[in-house]
Parts: C-alpha cells; structure tokens; sequence
C-alpha cells in the first residue's frame, strides 16, 4: 500500500491503563494504516481495546507508547490545543451513545462544529441543512434530541460528524443503541459516505456493520490478531450483505 | 422513637459524605450569626457599661453647667443644690480648658475638672490604676489616657506646665472619650477633648495663671433618677444660662461613637447571610439529582414524604444550629472590643435574649430557604422517577442559541453555559452585587473627611468613631469577599461537574481545553458583569438609608475600579476550577456518561 496515501497510520501503537500489578495494555503494539476513502471495521469482544483503539485515532487519548499519524502529520507529540485543531478539521465522531447537545436542536447540534471551527452564523447554518437534508431529516432540524428516536439521532450525530467535511470518520458502535430498522439507515448513510470517498472507521461488535466494510479488523486482548480485505464488498447490495433485504 | 433514630443516622452519614456542603454551610451561618449579634447588642451593651460605670462612681442623675462664673450663676448652682429634690450634691467645680502635650508630643484639648482629693458622695471617678488626685499631680481619665498611650507615673504638659500623672480613673458623669468637653468654653460648642483632674485648687491655679477658660459645673443626685425631665422643667431660666445635662442624655451620647456601627453590623449581617443562603442553595442545587435518587431509595423502602422532608431539614437546621451557636459564642467573646471603642467604661455585659433570638432565626431562615428547594423536590418526585433522576433538563433557548453563534468559540460556550442554569445565574450576579454594596460601603467610609481628636483636629490622635467603623467595615467587607469567593469556586465547579458531558462533546468537535476553560469562566463573568453595575448604585442606595447628613462619596474612578477589580477577581477565581475541569479526560467522560 502507498503510505503516503494513509489517512491514518499507527505505528506500534500501546496504551496502558492502571498502575503496578493492576496495569492493563488495552493497545498492545498495533500497527494501522486506513488508507483515504477506505471503510475499515474493527471488530472484536467487549473490552478488547476497540475503542479505546478509536479514541486514540481521535487524539481523545495519548498513546503511552508508539507513533500516530492522521493526515501525514504526526499528533501523539501534538499539545492537546494542536489535537483540539486537528479533531476540528479532519476528525468527525459517531458515538454509540449519539452525545447530542440535549439543549440544543437537531440543526444546532450540527452546526456547532462549523461554528467551533471559525465558521459564521450563516455559513454554518447553511452547511447544517445541506447535511441534515443528505440524512434524510430537514424536516426535523428544530427538534431537540430528546423529540428524535434513537436512529434520527444518530443521523444527527452523524451529520454532526461531517459538518467540518472531515479527512476521516471515527464512529465507535454507530448502531450499538439501534433497532434494525435505524441501524439499516445509518448503514445506508455510511455506504453513501463510503461512495463518495469519505474514510471511515468503524468501531463495531456488530457483524452487519462489519460486513458493509472495505476491510475488516479484528482485535482481542488489545492487539490486532486478523486484518482481512473484503474485495468486493462495494459492488454488492447493502440489504443482500446484512440480511435485512432492501 | 425509631424515626428519630433513622432520622439522626441518615443525617450524619449524608453530613460525613458531603463535608464540604456542610462546612460551608456552617461558617456562613457562623459568621453572618455572630455579626447580627454583635450589631444588635451594640445599644443594649453600650447601655449596660454607663449604668455599672454610673453605680461605680456613684454617677450624678443630672450635670448643670454654665460658662459663667458670676456670683449671679454661682448662687443659681448653689440654689440648685438646695432643691427638695436634690438629695446630694457636689460643687459647684471648675472646669478648666486647656491643651495636653504628652512627652512624645502628641497634642490635644482637655478639659480639667478640680476635684477634691478626698472625693464626696456624688461623681466619685474611680481610680482604677494609681492614685486619686493629690497637689501638683493629674488624674487622667481612663479612655483619654489609652487614647494617648499614658499610664500612672508619667508626666504630662497641661497649658505648659508639667504634671505627674498619677491616676487613671473612670467617671460616669461625662461621655466617653472624645466628648467630655459637655458645653464649650463660655457655653459655646466643644471640641473633641480628653478629660483630665486635679485638685481645686491646682485647678484655680491652672485657670488664672493662663487666663484660660472656665465653666463652673455642679453634680446633682435626684430623689427620683427617673424624673430628670421633671426637674428640667421646673428649673428652665430665661435669665441664667445654665445647661443640664441629665444622665439619660450621656448614656445616649455614649453611643454617638456606635452610630454607623451598627447598621455596618446589622446590614453586614443580612448581606452575609443572603450569600450562605446563595453558596448552599448553589452547592444544593448541585447536588439536587443525587439527593432525589437519595430521596426514592428511601421512599422505595417505605419513607413517607414526612420523614424525607425531616432529614433534609434536620441536616441543614442542625449545622445551621451549630453555626448559630458558635457564632454567639464569637459574639460574645467578640462584644466588649466591639460595643466599647474607648476605655472609658468598666464592666461586662453579654447577649440578650433577644438578640440570641434574632440570631437563631437568622440561622433558621438560611437553613430553611437553603433547605426548602431540595426538599420539596424529593417530596414530590415520584419514587420510581426519582430513582432515576438525573440532573434536570436545561431549556432549550433558540434566540440565545442564535445569538451566541455570532461569538467567539470561548463567548459561545460562556452564553449556553449561563443559559443552562438561569437560577444560578442570578445567585452569581447576587453575590458580586453583594460585594460590591460592602467594597462601595468600605470605599465611602475612607472617603469621608475626618477630624481627628488631636490639637486643632490633629490626626495625631486618630478619630476613634472613624478607625472604629472602618475596622468593621473592613471585617464584614473581607467575610463578604470571603463567602462571595466560595460561592465563586461553587458556582464554577458546579457549572462544570453540570456541563462536563457537553464540555466532553464540544472537545470530540474540536474545541481546544483553553476554549473550554475560558468558556466555564465566561459563564460566571457574563452574570457578574450585571451584578458588578447593579452592586455600585445598590451600595450607594443602601448607604444613602442608614447615613445621615452630609456624607462624601468616592470618586467615579474608584467605583469604576472597585467594579473591574471585582470582575477581574471573578475571572481569575473561575481560571482554577475551569482550567481542572477542562483537563478532564475527554474519553472518560463520555465513558462515564454513557455508562
């Protein structure tokens, strides 16, 4: 692979939690290059390190050891200011638990990147109805979080994710809290991100999920113990692939 | 019995879990306790120390003064004392007006009275160190004395000619020190003056030597000390200048140096416990969510609402109670240094009912008011709901959401953060206004012009009644400060521990901890900015109430600057707890949240 292509590249990657006898390598020497426009799945058990994998990618977290490229830029020396940066321009998050702003409506909670970014009123405005509209709920814009069901908040999420049009997107269990049917739309919006050329990384335990990937890595006990391409996995039908018929 | 069991249990432990709470809450109601205390004894102790001075000294029930010295006004002293309702007399005397210069040369006006040197049954001063007046020595009075920093065996300068001190004594027939003047030399007005004894005749001697001044004074003791005004009335001479002053009239002008310390005390009290109810109410608030959880365990396992409202109440009226009594306790350890500025009274006195009444329900209402929102909450939360509750749900504000867009990162999150907890919000702006109605308080009462009670108004000899207030002043102002600050770090820490998952989120979008610390401390500066303009005129309009006649205010440029100092102070206050809570790990909180 071309490393230079590599949106994200990991390089003998640890993270540690806990001290002395309680010490726990929840990363142990990973090695990760997500190249742009690819949709890579890490799957594993709980507590295996898949998120804790994530939120390294993300710089919500600091490697205890190893190297962490996003972008061709190395951000594990980065100051938490420089890493705030970094996350506001070429990081999105998807959290499992969506993490709206619950005060806030559906178009608020997606402009506030654009707005932390420097944007203006209007320009963020603008890009959050382009957004909300691309996950199919400009018509919810003025709700609040707690008006939505659980899959229209994570499309708000999801859409607060692309608001600063990032490099990559780091989603950690997209449809953990989903029923089938939301968990079908969130995987319709990623397979349009995907097609569009938006990398993705998607923290999962769900198999569906997984099986819409490019590439499918699987972890246990904090170390990456298989890393399969799926060829093919564009060209075919996204309710064929997770069993929910279309 | 078992209630009161359960009751006294679930009080403690929830005091030893939240200690910082209950500290709090019980040196606020200490010291805005102790300072309503103290300013409500300030008349009844000012009171006590004249009338056990008076017994004493054997106080006369009425002083009849005249600046003449005519055989006319001495055979209208002499008929007084022959009045069927004098039962005792003493003098008529002189009253010598001079000037004192002790040896470190600090100067002052002092009037002389010629005694006896075997004292008679009326105005007896008593000595309480050295001895009474004996030819060529002087007997200063005790209040006068400390004033100048003399004792028994030194010397002093009376109109150029120096004099062994060899007393120190305490009378009851003139105000404290400075205004044992009474009447001015020939009738006229006094001047702050510092009384000083001798013998008759040195006396005599001291006035015809310099050609100095002299009113003759005549100590009466009445059948009925009550009837004074009776007297009066009979004895008024359209043709004899002769003032009276009766011993009602001297216990009042005692408290002349008390004037302004009282409403300091009262209303320092007042504005003291407005801020512990403000600090607890904050850190309650905080709190609120768990103690509802609290609240549907214990209505799960078969409380009523009765008992929960019972162990709210208890805990905050318990420290609440403890806080009062210790505060008296200052209070009265505190009271003689405050309600007696001079030493020129003897005695002891203590609280009165009243005022310990008065304090407690100070200390009753900060713990009900503080109480109250808590305890209804738990109370009428349903149990099912209330085992799950979590903080309550901030309103969504779509103009504030619009108009903060328009603003820097840090001002943006500042304005939400204010917006979430509106409540808080005015409780910050109270606070800050609060302090600045103490700083313009403390700033007024150094900008007044002073005379001091040295020669020609000297400063040598400091304004007793000034240094006296503003000492106060200074206490309550630091207390206030010293709460205002508590509630400060509160209201901040409060406002993160609140806002940490959406802090949590604001970082996963990119904001910088920097962005999230100044926004925390945006928060509590955007409501004290409002509170810091309110507070000045506030401080103003309060002391326009209690001050009378014609008082200075302080220059534009200090107010102003009292209100940016006090700002700035905010912000730097708020920099800590912001700057702590930004640093929390982003990926734990949303861990924990989700959890």
């Amino acid at each position: 692979m071309n490393v230079s292509s590599a949106v994200v590249r990991a390089c003998a990657l640890v993270k540690t939690h806990g001290q002395g006898q309680s010490r726990v390598r929840a990363v142990d020497e990973v090695d990760l290059e997500v190249p742009q426009g690819q949709m890579l799945a890490v799957m594993g058990p709980s507590g295996c390190g898949k998120s804790t994998v994530l939120h390294l990618l993300g710089g919500l977290e600091r490697p205890t050891d190893g190297e962490l490229w996003v972008a061709g830029r190395r951000i594990d020396t980065l100051s938490e200011r420089a890493l705030a940066r970094m996350r506001r321009r070429s990081v999105g998050f998807v959290f499992q638990a969506f993490h709206l702003v619950e005060e806030l409506s559906a178009a608020e909670n997606v402009e506030l990147p654009a707005l932390l970014a420097g944007r203006s009123r209007r320009q963020a405005g603008r890009r959050a109805s382009l957004l909300l509209e691309r996950v199919g709920l400009a018509g919810r814009a003025r709700h609040l979080p707690s008006q939505l069901s659980g899959g229209q908040r994570q499309r708000v999420a999801i859409a607060r994710a692309l608001a600063n049009d990032p490099l990559v997107v780091l989603a950690d269990e997209p449809t953990g809290n989903l029923d089938t049917a939301a968990t079908l739309d969130v995987l319709r919006i990623f397979e349009d991100l995907r097609s569009a050329g938006q990398t993705l990384v998607i923290v999962t335990h769900d198999e569906r999920v997984a099986a819409t990937a490019d590439r499918l890595v699987s972890m246990r006990d904090g170390m990456f113990v298989d890393d399969t391409w799926l060829a093919g996995s564009r060209t075919r039908g996204l309710g064929g692939l997770i069993g929910l018929g279309e | 019995m078992g209630s009161v069991v359960l009751v006294v249990r679930l009080v403690l432990a929830d005091v030893r879990r939240h200690k910082v709470q209950a500290a709090m809450l019980l040196l606020a109601v200490t010291v805005a306790t102790a300072t309503m205390a103290l300013g409500l004894s300030l008349r009844g102790v000012s009171d006590a120390l004249y009338a056990q001075t008076r017994a004493a000294t054997a106080g006369p029930d009425m002083v009849a003064l005249s600046g003449m010295t005519d055989p006319d006004v001495t055979a209208a002293l002499a008929a007084l004392a022959d009045d069927p309702e004098v039962v005792a007399h003493h003098g008529p005397y002189r009253i010598v007006y001079a000037d004192l210069t002790t040896r470190d040369s600090t100067s002052s006006p002092v009037v002389v009275q010629g005694f006896a040197e075997t004292p008679g049954t009326v105005n007896r001063p008593l000595v309480t160190s050295g001895q009474w007046v004996r030819s060529g020595g002087t007997v200063l009075e005790r209040g006068f004395a400390t004033a100048l920093g003399v004792g028994a065996g030194d010397h002093v300068t009376i109109a150029g000619r120096s004099y062994p001190v060899v007393g120190i004594a305490v009378t009851a027939a003139t105000p404290v020190y400075p205004w044992a003047t009474q009447i001015g030399p020939y009738g006229g007005p006094g001047d702050y003056s510092g009384l000083a004894w001798m013998t008759s005749s040195d006396a005599r001697t001291l006035a015809s030597s310099h050609d100095l001044p002299v009113t003759l004074a005549l100590d009466l003791k009445l059948r009925d000390p009550a009837g004074t005004e009776a007297f009066l009335d009979a004895h008024r001479s359209a043709t004899l200048r002769v003032n009276f002053h009766t011993w009602q009239f001297t216990a009042k002008q005692d408290l002349v140096i008390l004037k302004d310390s009282q409403p300091i005390l009262v209303v320092g009290s007042w504005l003291l416990g407005f801020l512990a109810i403000t600090g607890v109410a904050a850190l309650a608030a905080g709190r609120a969510a768990e103690q509802t959880r609290r609240a549907g365990l214990l209505k799960a396992v078969g409380a009523t609402p009765g008992l929960i409202a019972a162990v709210l109440l208890t805990e905050f009226l318990a420290l609440a109670l403890a806080g009062d009594a210790l505060g008296l306790m200052i209070a009265r350890e505190t009271l003689p240094a405050v309600a007696s500025p001079t030493a020129s009274r003897i005695g002891a006195a203590g609280l009165t009912g009243g005022t310990v009444a008065a304090a407690t329900v100070l200390a009753v209402v900060v713990a009900v008011l503080s109480a109250l929102r808590p305890t209804l909450r738990a109370m009428r939360t349903a149990t099912v709901t209330a085992l799950t509750a979590t903080a309550r749900q901030p309103r969504h504000r779509p103009w504030l959401t619009a108009l903060s867009a328009l603003l820097p990162t840090p001002l943006l999150l500042g304005l939400r953060l204010t917006a979430r907890r509106p409540g808080r919000a005015v409780l910050q702006a109270c606070s800050t206004a609060t302090t600045l109605i103490a700083i313009v308080a403390l700033l007024t009462l150094y900008a007044q012009p002073e005379r001091g009670y040295g020669l020609d108004g000297s400063s040598v000899l400091p304004n007793l009644r000034g240094v006296h207030d503003r000492r106060l002043m200074v206490a309550i102002t630091v207390l206030l400060i010293a709460l205002a600050v508590v509630n400060t770090l509160t209201f901040t820490w409060t406002t993160a521990i609140e806002a940490r998952a959406n802090m949590a989120i604001a970082r996963t979008l990119g904001a910088t901890p920097g962005q999230i610390s100044a926004g925390l401390s945006v928060a509590q500066l955007l409501p004290a900015l409002p509170g810091a303009v309110i507070g000045v005129p506030l401080g103003l309009g309060l002391l326009s109430l209690f001050a009378a006649g014609n008082w200075e205010l302080p220059s534009s440029l200090w107010l102003l600057g009292a209100a940016l100092a006090t700002l700035l102070a905010t912000a730097a206050l708020t920099a800590l707890p912001a700057h702590l809570a930004a640093r929390r790990p982003v990926a734990q909180t949303l861990s924990a949240e989700t959890a």
